[in-house]
């Protein structure tokens, strides 16, 4: 064993904890996404089957996609398009809505990286 | 060269060693909070509620969203800037110059909004319902410009309308200039936001998040571990930085993205200098925190005004000590006690100016 | 011993009006190429049969030929062992062009190139231990790239990454030491 191994070694050594905090810190597997029209139940779907999902609210119909395990609004009849703006959602807990349509979108997994956003 | 000796049976026990620590990151990473945690949305007080507890059984989780959605409603109703409300009432017996006993809906906001536009020195001043109004602000319809006649803007503003023009004694109002008219808007979130979490203190639940439309304030902790709180950034989607919070805080952001219409490519939104009458063009957010909503969401309003250069200054007057700032070209002022508790969650952090200690 | 042992030419011309083929001249260091890679397919092929817990953990014993060749003979012949076991491997499996040939070849790729960055660095070098690690992390990386952004890019599989590494480490620092202790037993026969 030459001191390059053992360098090698224990770089390689030291990565994996490093790694387990990055891929592993919280926002676990995303097994589902909660989505919530107003204030009657909300609907739950699996993150596993890829899908478009519309939703009526009173401004018309937000139209969402589950893809890959990601999900996100494909469009929505509000004017500003802050929801579709927000782009994907892949990890536990990570959250949007379309406001001015009444549509709330979050992911439930285990393990959520955030309990709360602020915007 | 340098050679280690190889002793004859080190590899089985390193081997055993290695597997073992493995394991047990695998392990610790599979670990998480299952804990009771309950989570309920709702639509109310015109954004999306989030309320989230902690420890407490299903059935006294479920009162106290129930109890937290109809008070939101409640407030909602109340204090309404522009369908018939006690405040729209409120509004137009003020501007007669009469003193009245003001509804107790909106007495404590009364009160407490001239303690703190004074604290702030008037960059956050609920009394300029009007300049809101004529920007389009106060309306079911979100405006979508052109900006209104600049000559209308100067004169409001020439007409000054402040909180100092309303006189209190006991529950007797009177205000001294008609352009007065009130918009709780900008700290109405904060105050409803410490109601319901007196309310939830009530029913005996110690750990709670209530999160209105993004701005929250958290009791207690998650279980053994605080609440972790993501912020959003101003531009683009996705979290910029994320707090820890336990105790009993409030997390409330100001930002240029909330209410705004674009024309000729500048940007209008909602949060309004009083002394010019038009947005407050320096800053894209600021994100206060503080024990109480009202105070935490009057301040990221006036420190937003206050702008780059003067939010120091001005949080050292309200007595803020967590202030992050984030300017129009995107570098993040804020105070190192504020730095201390930021963690970005960015790749690559953004600029950060940090200023003396608050 | 020479260095070159070329097969005899033909004896007689021909006769057909065709020009006479170039002659093959085999070289010793193909030969050695040539028993190596087939080594490692063959063992390449024996671990194909094991069941692996996961996609893409094998113990990739095959390295320790490839791992050996570049201690004994050089990145090149190590290079061509590499790349002939996946490319001969995939061909005797029937799954050659397959995904699980795209992944095999990213990966062996990758640690190949790792292999030559890690024996050109200046100083004192690695011994087949090292070599052994930054070869396997580096072809479970190569994996691991491929897979997610080619064929699956599911956030669940990122997952997966601080496991595979760690068994890359892992596989890597077995692999090693199996060449270490084979080396030494060829310097010195006598136990």
């Amino acid at each position: 064993m030459t001191r390059a191994d053992l360098v090698a070694v224990i770089l390689a050594v030291a990565l994996l904890p490093v790694l387990y905090l990055h891929f592993w810190s919280g926002g676990g597997f995303a097994e589902q996404v909660r989505i919530q029209e107003g204030n009657q139940p909300p609907h739950y779907y699996s993150l596993a089957r890829d899908q478009r999902i519309r939703v009526h609210g009173p401004l018309g119909d937000s139209v969402l996609e589950i893809l890959h395990g990601r999900v996100r609004f494909v469009s929505s009849p509000c004017r500003n398009k802050i929801c579709v703006h927000s782009g994907w959602l892949s990890r536990a807990g990570e959250s949007t809505a379309c406001l001015p349509n009444r549509v709330s979108v979050q992911i439930i997994g285990q393990d959520p990286r955030f309990d709360a956003i602020n915007s | 060269m340098a050679r280690i000796p190889l002793a004859p049976f080190d590899w089985r026990r390193t081997a055993s060693r290695m597997a073992a620590v493995a394991l047990t990151l695998a392990l610790a990473g599979c670990g998480n909070q299952a804990g009771s945690v309950y989570q309920r949305q709702f639509f109310a007080f015109g954004t999306l509620v989030d309320i989230t507890i902690y420890g407490a059984g299903t059935k006294l989780a479920q009162k106290a969203s129930d109890q937290a959605e109809r008070e939101f409603e409640r407030m909602h109703r109340s204090w309404h800037a522009w369908h018939p409300s006690d405040l729209t009432r409120t509004n137009r017996l003020l501007a007669t110059g009469q003193p009245f006993t003001a509804p107790a809906s909106v007495l404590p906001l009364i009160t407490l909004g001239k303690k703190l536009s004074d604290q702030s020195g008037g960059l956050f001043d609920p009394a300029i319902g009007r300049l809101l109004g004529l920007w389009g602000f106060e309306s079911d319809q979100p405006p979508k410009g052109p900006p209104p006649d600049p000559k209308r803007i100067a004169a409001l503003v020439a007409r000054h309308p402040s909180m100092d023009d309303i006189h209190v004694e006991g529950s007797t109002v009177s205000c001294s200039n008609p352009a007065v008219q009130l918009d709780f808007g900008a700290y109405a979130k904060g105050y409803g936001v410490d109601r319901v979490i007196a309310g939830l203190r009530k029913l005996g639940i110690r750990n709670a998040i209530v999160n209105a439309g993004g701005d929250l304030r958290a009791i207690g902790r998650h279980g053994n571990r605080p609440w972790r709180i993501g912020i959003m950034r101003p531009r683009g989607p996705g979290v910029i930085a994320s707090v820890k919070i336990s105790g009993d805080q409030s997390v409330f952001t100001s930002g240029d993205y909330e209410r705004y219409f674009m024309y000729k490519g500048k940007r209008y939104h909602h949060i309004l200098d009083p002394r010019t009458g038009y947005p407050a063009w320096g800053t894209r957010s600021v994100t206060v925190i503080d024990r109480d909503g009202a105070r935490a969401d009057a301040a990221a309003t006036a420190l937003f005004v206050a702008g780059p250069k003067q939010w120091f200054a001005t949080a050292r007057r309200m007595g803020i000590h967590y202030v992050m700032l984030i300017d129009k070209h995107g570098i993040v002022h804020m105070n190192p006690a504020m730095a201390k508790r930021i963690h970005f969650e960015t790749p690559t952090p953004p600029k950060v100016e940090l200023s003396p200690p608050l | 011993m020479t260095a070159e042992d070329p097969l005899p030419t033909p004896a007689a011309p021909r006769t057909d009006g065709y020009p006479e083929p170039e002659s093959i001249r085999t070289t010793r260091e193909d030969h050695r190429i040539a028993w190596l890679a087939a080594l490692a397919i063959a063992i390449h092929i024996a671990e194909a049969a094991l069941p692996s817990p996961l996609p893409g953990i094998k113990p990739g014993l095959a390295n320790v030929v490839t791992i050996a060749a570049l201690v004994r003979f050089g990145w090149g012949t190590a290079a061509w062992i590499s790349l002939l076991r996946v490319l001969m491997g995939s061909l005797l499996l029937g799954t050659f062009l397959s995904p699980t040939f795209m992944l095999s070849l990213s990966g062996a790729l990758a640690s190949v190139a790792t292999l030559g960055l890690a024996s050109r660095l200046p100083g004192a070098g690695f011994g087949p231990i090292g070599y052994s690690v930054l070869a396997a992390m580096a072809h479970m990386a190569g994996q691991f790239t491929v897979a997610y952004y080619v064929f699956i890019r599911h956030p669940a599989l990122l997952h997966l990454v601080p496991i595979l590494m760690t068994a890359a480490v892992i596989f890597g620092l077995v692999s090693g030491i199996i060449v270490l202790m084979m080396l030494q037993q060829m310097r010195s026969p006598q136990s």
